[in-house]
């Protein structure tokens, strides 16, 4: 690295150089070790920048009641996971408790013949008795 | 490229409440930090921030992890807001507002001094051109890499630095007097 790349480099990213790029980092470090005298009034310089931006900083930035906020706004699903899962469960219970009950029914005595009978004429019914 | 966002949007998208906190609890103080650099206005810099959420909102359902991280596209949405409303308002604010402060009280207490120096800092920032302004900010303020920085501006790393290097030159000429306050102060070794 010579003088006018570090010399850009301290312009552009200031004197802290964990702002530089990852490859010039230890080129520049070496380099203002190197020529520390020369180098130190420059340095001074941009650190000095450096704290005056720092000056300006919002470390006290409260962003709860924007976050509610823009909470707020997210689209909802139509219809809420946990109410989705309820409505499965409601659904497979019914069917389950549906098949269940149906199986357990007592078998009808009636045969074959006597439901066919029920589409006959309302007496045909009443004359067997 | 891994982004670490990609997994809480997809499931944001998808309606998962937890993800979509987490997104704004991960993102909104920067937003909100980039904005107010930019236009100067803490009202104005959670407007943004909300219209860029919103956006957010929008996009997540169809969001596909690809050429930049969701993170750049937040930053290039934000920046673009901000660009607009300056456009709109071309509004300079008040560089001497600062000094205005400062002659009104000759012997400032400590937290005085500072408040000054964080208005005069301020009006400095708001007269750099907007790109300028952007670059410095990024880098600076958001602490970004300088790749990561150049994508969210959409330029090279060459342009960004030339960007930064002159916006940081103007700086010094309009802070003078601050910056060779601070140097008195300064130890003269680079913090590493």
């Amino acid at each position: 690295m010579n003088r006018e790349r570090f010399e850009f480099l301290l312009d552009a990213y200031g004197a802290d150089f964990r702002r530089w790029p990852a490859a010039d980092r230890t080129a520049g470090e070496a380099f203002a070790a190197k020529h520390a005298e020369e180098a130190s009034e420059a340095i001074r310089a941009a650190g000095a920048l450096d704290r005056a931006l720092d000056a300006a900083r919002d470390d006290a930035i409260d962003t709860a009641l924007l976050a509610r906020r823009i909470l707020r706004q997210r689209p909802r699903p139509w219809i809420d996971r946990r109410a989705a899962i309820a409505l499965a469960a409601c659904a497979v219970f019914g069917i389950a408790l549906g098949y269940g009950a149906g199986t357990l029914a007592p078998a009808p005595d009636f045969d074959d013949a006597y439901f066919a009978a029920a589409f006959e004429a309302p007496f045909a019914i009443g004359d067997e008795g | 490229m891994i982004d670490p966002d990609a997994e809480f949007v997809r499931k944001a998208g998808a309606g998962d409440a937890g993800a979509a906190e987490a997104i704004v609890r991960r993102h909104l103080p920067r937003m909100v930090g980039l904005a107010r650099r930019m236009l100067g206005d803490a009202a104005e810099a959670e407007d943004v921030a909300q219209e860029v959420f919103l956006r957010v909102w929008r996009e997540a359902p169809r969001w596909k992890p690809g050429a930049a991280k969701f993170e750049t596209w937040m930053h290039r949405v934000a920046l673009n807001l901000c660009y607009d409303r300056l456009r709109r308002r071309r509004e300079v604010l008040d560089a001497d507002a600062g000094l205005a402060v400062a002659d009104s009280n000759p012997l400032p207490s400590d937290a005085r001094l500072a408040q000054q120096r964080a208005a005069r800092v301020r009006a400095a920032l708001a007269k750099l051109p907007e790109r300028q302004r952007a670059a410095v900010a990024l880098v600076h303020f958001q602490e970004m890499t300088n790749i990561a920085a150049a994508e969210m501006l959409e330029i090279s790393v060459e342009a960004l630095e030339s960007l930064l290097a002159r916006g940081r030159r103007a700086l010094k000429a309009e802070l003078a007097g601050v910056v060779q306050d601070l140097i008195g102060d300064a130890d003269g070794v680079p913090r590493v």
